[in-house]
């Protein structure tokens, strides 16, 4: 099994309560987000101020050329991917895939905050949380879905955009092979991450007053 | 084992996660002197917590009361006393397990390092920023013996002024004008900045304003949403409106902004703003021109339709309305045909139309048309803007009878407010009545007696009111101000003295939307923090300290528990609205009234006891008995500045939380392209957007999705940036709202700017 996000952006309001709803479960530090939601069609990829290395700087602009900026989104937390860089680079091992549910999780009792996954990671999903000296990132709520509960971000969502899914389930088919996020921007796509990425589109008919 | 302050601050610094450092506490029994406190010793601490497991907590029942449609409803999760976190109540439909990204932020908000935490007052003079911290009962006995000073001064408590609006809808929190009620006859800021002109608008032409169950988009065939952006202010009846759309309805946003809702529908029609009721004027010409108007309902149901369609066929020319409003004529054939043609069919009305100087004229407009193309009264159907008919609670806290031998104002009738108010024993007084919308002035100018105190509760007057220099005036002339908030904002600034108000999360209250049809009860879910009270508990205290000094001077309990006043607010007539039997069943989630299709009956309380198309009411009271075309105020300055609503904030509030400040740290203004070029700014310049009001200094972002011609800067007011978009508002009214609110409503977006580049 590999648990996976299945964001519908065609669907997706770029409301935040999915990035809202995870500080709401956990509390993050001021300046820490472990979900982001960010705009299609803004020229740059912004990495996070505490990536230590932002390995990634741009991606493909908006997959249709009048889609506006601030109206089409994808929210994006770990990707919990299928070959992670930040468990292979954990020098103590606070870093592990659930082999049961594919989730990687991080153990902060273990964490001797060296950095290696915050640099490690393509997507910006590991943090670097300055005052605790340590990693941090989302951990697909796997202590709610052990409790039978679904995500924070998952359960806050008004219009039902995010999901989880497992990739290998065949019913999941279309997107255990679709490209890893959807929009291209995923460079380093060798550590295989897992969310799936459905597109925005723009309604069939758009007027707009002409010009003058 | 103790803790000390600087202990806490340690354990939490060196890292011990809060939750062994909470367990720490809770063993040695100190947590009950820190109810939360630990939590915003500083805002910065390492607060992360882990999910414990469902079991792991104490759960209450809570609302989100911020004058919000979605009105949701909260389940809060309580370990050892403190918060951990909310969610949506899942037994609502309409809330279904969550909340939005303001909701999501409740927890910060009642821990916030930011909250007011004691009564303050300012000894150098408002505005000085020099504090004292002061107890309870010195705030109290400096504003009774004001009161009564007053009192006898002018022979009567008119100089007594109460400003409170939508900080807090709970209907408990009506016990702030009942504190106002049990002192005398008072001055009070009435009406409404949110919707007032199509209030008016809807009663005139059904004598109520009432709107089907949103629940029901999800059946509609064809759904216009015309001026309002639910994608940001009511996100939780998105899912009913996509549901629609999957099921192959037609979903148009008609707007001058390309919305987050635009973005989403199946057709985005750009207006020019101020144009919408004569769009609405010629699609019912059309409809009636092709036949597709629903005769039958009409000849049954409505009053004046003949002079309505005579008005059309006289005065509106098609060409002309492509002209005007923007919008190529086959563009708004095809519109009017197809929503004709669609059954059931249904228009949502944003509160953001309203606001401008012909606002309730094109309310009136576009009811005309729903109602000619058969829409009124039928299941998915509707000229939805808003309701009140689930808010028929008893409004106990807000009815207290006045003082023997209370004096008043003996001028006409004054005006009322927009939720049901107490019904006054037959008197010769009444209170006072002065418009909110024009605070600033009104209160300058208010005579025999002038205004002395000025009570501010459930409102950021700086942040709503406009003409901000005139308000700094006001407020300086008054012996007194009391602000009584959860923040520090600049209300708060310009008070003589600051009273700490407990959260929803600290009391009891209850909770009904103005758009579903949920009920919810608020449950007190934590000890009241540092040393906040409840409004009511603050009525109370003042009544007392006010019958200490003078037997008899005020009629408020002298002590009241918020529970026992909520429970007060129930009777017959609700549960059986929500079929239940007792408030004690809300405790297992909230309850939805019974279905009801608004005028399915053909039964409207106009005086005909019909739709009115011809109202005499509107001829005596605006001068056109017609929904007719009126011209949109003319342009004062260079471009059209629009304000809305975000969806960070809900007008004052929660911008302001640190975790907000995380997914919007800065307020900008919107800028077009091509408006941008010619005035040589570029994105992220800091740009000075002007008028004869005043000026702000704002970060410009450039996107079309404002037409050209407009800038866009939402309403919003930050913790540590003076940005706020009202410095550029005048008072200038809209067409209506004096009718039901009291006083006319504020044309917002008929507000005219320029902007260079700094
Ligand atoms: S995924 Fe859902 S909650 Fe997150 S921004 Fe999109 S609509 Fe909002
Ligand atoms: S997204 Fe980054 S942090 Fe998450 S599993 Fe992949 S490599 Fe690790
Ligand atoms: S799955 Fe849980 S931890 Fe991850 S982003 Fe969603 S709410 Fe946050
Ligand atoms: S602001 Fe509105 S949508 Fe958000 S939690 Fe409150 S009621 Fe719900």
């Amino acid at each position: 099994m590999q648990k996976a996000f299945l964001v519908d952006g065609s669907i997706c309001l770029g409301c935040n309560t999915c990035a809202m709803a995870c500080k709401n479960q956990y509390h993050q530090d001021k300046g820490i987000l472990w979900r982001k939601v960010r705009e299609i069609g803004a020229e740059e990829y912004h990495i996070d101020n505490n990536n230590i290395l932002p390995t990634l700087v741009s991606y493909q602009k908006a997959p249709t050329a009048e889609m506006p900026m601030e109206r089409f989104y994808f929210s994006l937390a770990c990707n919990h991917c299928e070959n992670p860089a930040c468990v292979a680079i954990c020098p103590v091992g606070a870093h592990t895939k659930d082999p049961e549910t594919g989730i990687c999780k991080h153990d902060q009792t273990i964490c001797i905050g060296c950095g290696g996954c915050v640099k490690a990671c393509p997507f910006g999903a590991s943090k670097f949380n300055e005052k605790m000296g340590q990693a941090e990132k989302c951990s697909m709520c796997w202590e709610r879905q052990a409790d039978g509960k679904t995500t924070a971000c998952v359960q806050s969502c008004p219009v039902g955009a995010i999901a989880i899914i497992d990739l290998h389930d065949p019913k999941y088919k279309e997107y255990a092979n679709a490209s890893p996020i959807g929009i291209d921007y995923a460079i380093n796509a060798e550590t295989k991450p897992t969310t799936r990425f459905i597109h925005p589109s723009m309604p069939k008919e758009v007027y707009r007053l002409p010009k003058g | 084992m103790s803790y000390s302050k600087e202990n806490v601050e340690s354990i939490v610094n060196n890292g011990l996660s809060r939750r062994s450092f909470l367990k720490g506490l809770a063993a040695s029994g100190v947590l009950s002197s820190f109810p939360g406190g630990i939590l915003q010793a500083n805002e910065d601490l390492n607060t992360k917590i882990p999910y414990l497991g469902e079991k792991s907590y104490k759960t209450f029942r809570n609302a989100c009361p911020r004058n919000c449609y979605d009105t949701c409803s909260i389940k809060t999760y309580v370990k050892d006393g403190v918060m951990q976190f909310i969610e949506g109540a899942t037994e609502s439909t309409y809330t279904r397990g969550g909340c939005c990204v303001k909701g999501n932020s409740y927890v910060k908000r009642v821990y916030s390092a930011r909250r007011l935490k004691f009564p303050m007052m300012q000894v150098g003079g408002k505005g000085s920023g020099n504090w004292k911290r002061i107890s309870w009962d010195q705030a109290m006995d400096i504003i009774a013996k004001k009161l009564l000073e007053m009192k006898k001064e002018d022979g009567t408590l008119l100089g007594a002024a109460l400003t409170k609006y939508s900080g807090n809808f709970g209907i408990t929190h009506y016990g702030i004008e009942g504190m106002f009620n049990s002192i005398g006859y008072t001055t009070r800021l009435a009406g409404t900045p949110c919707w007032p002109a199509g209030i008016d608008a809807q009663n005139l032409d059904m004598g109520d304003m009432w709107c089907n169950d949103p629940e029901e988009m999800k059946d509609s065939k064809f759904i216009i949403l015309w001026g309002v952006n639910p994608a940001s202010n009511s996100i939780h009846s998105m899912k009913y409106i996509y549901e629609a759309k999957k099921k192959g309805a037609k979903v148009v946003v008609i707007d001058p902004v390309f919305t987050e809702a635009a973005s989403k529908a199946s057709q985005y029609i750009q207006i020019k703003a101020g144009t919408d009721g004569l769009l609405a004027l010629g699609m019912a010409k059309i409809i009636i021109d092709a036949n597709l108007h629903d005769q039958k309902w009409l000849d049954a149901n409505s009053k004046g339709y003949k002079e309505y369609k005579a008005y059309l066929d006289k005065e509106i020319k098609l060409d002309n309305v492509s002209k005007i409003t923007g919008i190529p004529l086959a563009m708004i054939k095809e519109l009017a045909l197809s929503f004709a043609k669609a059954k059931p069919a249904t228009i949502w009305m944003g509160y953001g139309m309203q606001r401008h100087t012909n606002g309730g004229s094109m309310i009136r407009a576009i009811d005309a048309f729903v109602a000619v193309s058969g829409n009124i009264g039928k299941y998915a159907g509707g000229a939805r803007y808003g309701h009140l008919n689930t808010w028929g609670f008893n409004y106990a806290a807000l009815s207290m009878p006045k003082p023997e031998g209370s004096v008043g104002y003996t001028g006409p009738e004054g005006a009322k407010g927009d939720v049901a108010q107490g019904k006054d024993a037959k008197s010769n007084y009444t209170d006072r009545f002065l418009n909110i919308n024009k605070t600033a002035r009104e209160l300058i100018n208010a005579k025999e007696p002038k205004v002395r105190l000025l009570w501010v509760a459930c409102k950021n007057v700086f942040a709503q009111d406009f003409d901000r220099n005139q308000l700094i005036r006001a407020f300086q002339q008054l012996d007194l101000v009391v602000v009584a908030d959860q923040f520090f904002n600049e209300t708060a600034k310009w008070a003589d003295i600051v009273l700490p108000v407990a959260t929803q999360f600290e009391e009891y209250d209850v909770n009904v939307s103005y758009w579903h049809y949920w009920l919810t009860l608020n449950e007190q879910a934590i000890k009241p923090l540092f040393e906040v009270k409840s409004d009511l508990e603050i009525a109370a205290m003042l009544s007392k300290r006010m019958n200490q000094l003078q037997a008899g001077s005020c009629t408020f309990p002298q002590s009241v528990d918020t529970k026992a006043m909520m429970v007060k607010e129930f009777n017959p007539g609700i549960y059986e609205q929500f079929g239940i039997k007792s408030w004690e069943e809300l405790k297992n989630g909230p309850v939805k009234a019974k279905a009801v299709i608004p005028y399915a009956d053909g039964k409207f309380k106009t005086p005909s006891g019909k739709f009115e198309f011809y109202s005499d009411k509107a001829l005596e009271l605006f001068g056109s008995a017609l929904p007719t075309y009126l011209e949109v105020r003319k342009p004062y300055d260079k471009f059209r500045m629009t304000s809305p609503h975000s969806r960070w904030s809900l007008h004052s509030q929660f911008q302001n939380l640190e975790w907000m400040e995380d997914v919007h740290p800065e307020p900008y203004v919107y800028i077009n392209p091509d408006d941008a070029e010619a005035k040589m700014v570029k994105e992220g310049d800091t740009v000075a957007v002007f008028n004869k009001q005043g000026l702000l200094r704002v970060k410009a972002k450039l996107t079309d999705n404002v037409q050209a011609g407009t800038v866009l800067m939402y309403e919003q007011w930050y913790n540590n940036n003076i940005y706020n978009v009202n410095e550029l508002i005048d008072d200038t009214s809209s067409d209506m709202g004096a009718f039901k609110t009291g006083a006319p409503g504020v044309a917002l977006h008929d507000t005219f700017v320029n902007f260079r580049k700094l």
